[in-house]
């Protein structure tokens, strides 16, 4: 592994600072009110997002919710058990969830119907069905498209009755605000850097790195759970590298919308 | 109380008590202001076959928050103050055996991430565990104004439009473990960076200050 | 990980100490070990240390809906967590035998004594009651944690305020602290645990017994009384006979014990109130000893950050700014996109032939690119769809109505191939 990293070149053929080949389809699953099938490499993440109607909460009664939750099955890797979720699991979800709410890519109060009494809740289930490394840039692009591929149907609340009304011949998309992206990258004691790793190379390195940024070049997250130390110059690297990501993705999730609505 | 005086580039006042508990291994408190961490280690000791890893020590971080049980936010804590533990820790002195960190909230008031990562270190010190480097948690606040606020109280938390936690070396000041929350330029996180590279110097300050009050007497 | 184990030597050397009526720290058969409550920065936030043991309580409310056997009460619910930190024998998350007996007690001891006031905590009857939450913490296990748990909790109860609500109609505002003055449970008595171990089949009676006498005792008897000198609770465990003069002769002594315990509570409550009502900084931070070896304390440190933003400047202007133009995606059928840089690699919708026209249209994608500036979205993309459909004869054509797993199937395939001849060149 490390011969090969001197060589300037992966396993798999790859530069350093190459991602894998990412594949994206919407509209998935013809059941779910949104959803999105990512492939990065042989990673595979699905996304479907639900949407159902709920009581706000006391505390914010102006608010919908989102709700992501990332589920590591047995099915897509050997190293996951059957049962409740695993540490990764529940930190990928959290680390979903934080990106959700620090890049405002929804806003919470579009989610509202009528103040302190209806309101959407998005539930975004994340499924991975083949696992092989960096799920988390993975995850994020599934939870945008999905995300943006979102129909929701009209709500009113009748007036007599104070139930609500489901029309679901008028469907309309949500609003997205911002587009995050994520890069991950893997570090190797001597300070050598990879992006995208696989999880041969995830497993033999000694930190891993995501850096999520949006449209506007600011970042949403830089996450960087321990290992080995970098310095800030090295990071500015991560950081350049994940701002033509992101531009990157965002065109292709904007094509692919695109050739979902000329078809129709 | 605090609010009002702490001008913006400053540490809260801190402190910490080592070797506090009788039965943990080793053992300290890390108070930032009103924010207060316990922390406990045990270890080496034996290890659970399942858990077993062949030529390195399994370091298990549990944090327990003041009310109810553990949630999905406590877990991702516990997985970046485990991560930043086994970069230091010279885990490979003590194959097939475990340590276990234990962190309890006493008070949070604000930089609780900080906290953690200052009392896991203070308590891995007294443990008396071999160590690669030291490591000392800093936050940094951007408020709305784009000011960068360090060790913020939880107010201050509340009115910051972005949050970072970092957890700094002693060796180089490098950047061991980040997290943040809400969004900012890439200017305003390299700011962040070299101001918790400037506060991490008092903190290791202190804590050499502090191993050597310790032991003052023992010479 | 297992507690480290008791040698026969130091049982024995044990149980001949307390026929001999001494101690392993010096007390005599009666004495209790030293007491110390602090209070912490919030209301209900109690520490107790006894001896070493050392518990933490900490009382929270919420607003819930009511049982319906009880419409008009409040609800009170007690968990002692056996942190791991206290013994190395305790786990996270598991209700071992001890935890169980523990809490069970603490309900014996403080819910089933009707010492709060319950219907004081309803809001609106049968809708909206107060639920008193209380969590012990153990920190540290010298023995005794059931003592030291029931008075951590009945000092944070006392301490303890709950925010005021008002209700106007059918609406229930929560008033926050700044607001309104929050409110003290009404508490009509405050029930103590006093724990009595017995060795030797009963001939000998320790009171507040530490961890080793803990370990050799052959039962324990726990009685909860009130300074009025009413028992609230009686347990005895361990599997002895008592005979009826041992559990009168206990009963006094826990009289006394709880008279000075109740005081003891009273005047740390009385302390704390002063400390607070003069503006004084109070809690955890506050009651670190100072005169400790261990323990230092720094006061506020103002930091020097002239050269940060240069410091900051620098290292972005070196890293450069990222490259304004990205290749463009692949479109092969609506609905489905595809993107990668440079070379096709190993796993592509791509047959082989096709990669080097891909490269020139990204090439050629790239040049408009540059042309028309990012800005313009819009027609950029345009150039690239027309590209994309131009090579969709070509490709693998994968309409929106096939799934996932046909794709999958339909491109491992190619995969194979592809991999297989891609490697050649590149050695």
């Amino acid at each position: 592994m490390f011969h090969f990293q001197k060589e300037n070149c992966r396993p798999d053929g790859r530069e350093l600072s190459e991602f894998r080949t990412t594949t994206l389809n919407i509209g998935s699953i013809s059941t779910a009110n949104g959803s999105a099938l990512v492939k990065l490499g042989n990673t595979t993440i699905i996304c479907g997002i639900k949407a159902e109607l709920a009581n706000p909460t006391v505390e914010a009664p102006g608010k919908g919710y989102i709700v992501p939750n990332v589920d590591l099955p047995p099915l897509c890797s050997s190293r996951f058990r059957p049962g409740p979720p695993g540490e990764q699991a529940q930190a990928a979800s959290q680390f979903i969830a934080d990106v959700i709410e620090s890049s405002e890519l929804i806003k919470a109060e579009d989610l509202c119907i009528e103040r302190g009494k209806l309101c959407w809740v998005l539930y975004c289930d994340i499924m991975c069905l083949d696992y092989d490394g960096n799920i988390l840039d993975a995850c994020i692009i599934a939870l945008l498209a999905a995300l943006k591929n979102t129909q929701l149907p009209e709500v009113t609340i009748n007036k007599e009755t104070c139930a609500p009304e489901v029309n679901s011949e008028k469907r309309r998309g949500l609003t997205i605000h911002k587009h995050p992206v994520g890069a991950s990258f893997c570090v190797f004691d001597d300070s050598i850097l990879i992006v995208d790793p696989t999880a041969e190379e995830e497993s033999l390195s000694t930190a891993q790195l995501t850096v999520v940024t949006d449209e506007a070049d600011r970042l949403c997250s830089l996450h960087k759970p321990g290992g080995t130390p970098l310095s800030g110059e090295k990071l500015q690297e991560c950081i350049s590298r994940a701002t033509t990501r992101q531009r990157e993705i965002q065109k292709l999730i904007d094509k692919v919308i695109c050739s979902v609505k000329t078809e129709k | 109380m605090e609010v009002c005086e702490s001008s913006k580039v400053s540490l809260r006042e801190f402190g910490c008590e080592q070797n506090l508990l009788s039965r943990p291994d080793g053992s300290a408190s890390f108070v930032q202001g009103d924010t207060s961490v316990m922390a406990g280690v045990y270890g080496p000791a034996e290890v659970k076959v399942s858990k077993e890893i062949y030529d390195r020590a399994t370091l298990e971080v549990l944090i327990q928050p003041k009310v109810g049980l553990p949630t999905v936010r406590e877990r991702s804590q516990e997985q970046c103050i485990r991560e930043t533990c086994e970069a230091s820790l010279l885990l490979s002195l003590h194959p097939r055996s475990s340590l276990t960190l234990v962190l309890q909230v006493l008070h949070d008031d604000g930089s609780l991430l900080s906290c953690f990562l200052n009392a896991a270190c203070m308590a891995l010190m007294d443990a008396g565990l071999p160590m690669s480097c030291l490591f000392c948690g800093v936050t940094c606040a951007i408020n709305t104004d784009g000011q960068i606020i360090t060790d913020p109280t939880a107010a201050q938390e509340k009115e910051s439009r972005a949050l970072m936690t970092f957890a700094i070396d002693c060796a180089k000041r490098r950047v061991l473990m980040s997290s943040t929350k809400g969004s900012f330029s890439v200017h305003e996180l390299q700011q962040c960076i070299a101001v918790s590279q400037k506060a991490s110097e008092k903190i290791f300050q202190f804590y050499r200050d502090s191993v050597r009050r310790r032991y003052s007497k023992n010479l | 990980m297992k507690d480290t184990p008791l040698s026969n030597c130091e049982r024995d050397f044990i149980l001949k100490a307390i026929e001999e009526k001494k101690r392993l720290d010096g007390r005599q058969t009666y004495d209790f070990r030293r007491i110390k409550i602090t209070f912490g920065t919030d209301y209900g936030c109690c520490f107790v240390d006894l001896g070493k043991t050392r518990v933490m309580a900490q009382v929270s409310c919420e607003l819930v809906a009511p049982k319906e056997s009880r419409p008009n009460e409040g609800i009170m619910f007690f968990n002692i967590e056996l942190s791991p930190m206290a013994s190395p024998a305790f786990e996270q998350g598991r209700q071992s035998e001890l935890s169980v007996k523990l809490n069970r007690q603490l309900e014996r001891c403080l819910r089933n004594s009707k010492c709060i006031d319950t219907e004081s905590l309803c809001v609106v009857a049968g809708e909206k009651v107060w639920q008193i939450r209380v969590d012990v913490s153990m920190l540290n296990n010298d023995g005794n944690l059931m003592d030291a748990a029931s008075v951590a909790a009945i000092t944070a109860l006392c301490h303890f305020r709950r925010p005021d609500v008002g209700i106007q109609g059918d609406e229930v505002t929560v008033y926050s602290p700044e607001e309104r003055d929050p409110i003290p449970l009404s508490i009509y008595h405050m029930p103590i645990s006093i724990s009595f171990s017995f060795f030797q089949q009963g001939t000998f009676l320790l009171v507040d017994p530490c961890e080793r006498e803990e370990r050799v005792m052959d039962g324990l008897l726990m009685i909860a009384m009130n300074k009025h000198r009413e028992i609230c609770s009686i347990q005895s465990s361990g599997g002895i006979m008592l005979l009826k003069e041992q559990v009168m002769r206990c009963s006094k002594i826990a009289a006394v014990k709880v008279s000075e315990i109740t005081e003891l509570i009273s005047k740390a409550l009385l302390n704390d109130r002063t400390a607070r009502k003069a503006g004084g900084r109070c809690g955890f931070a506050e009651s670190m000893p100072q005169e400790r070896i261990t323990a230092l304390k720094t006061d506020e440190t103002l930091m020097e950050t002239s050269d940060v933003t240069e410091r900051a400047n620098d290292i972005v202007e070196k890293a450069g700014a990222p490259p304004q133009t990205v290749p463009s995606p692949l479109v092969p059928a609506p609905g489905v996109g595809q993107v990668s840089q440079g070379q096709q690699n190993t796993w592509g919708l791509q047959e082989e032939d096709e990669d080097d026209d891909d490269d020139d249209d990204e090439q050629n994608g790239k040049e408009t690119k540059m042309e028309t500036e990012p800005q313009e979205e819009e027609k950029g993309a345009g150039d690239v769809v027309e590209i994309s459909d131009s090579e969709e004869e070509e490709v693998v054509i994968l309409t929106s109505e096939t799934s996932g797993q046909a794709k999958n199937a339909d491109s491992s395939s190619h995969q194979k191939r592809a991999a297989a001849s891609k490697r050649r060149p590149k050695k």
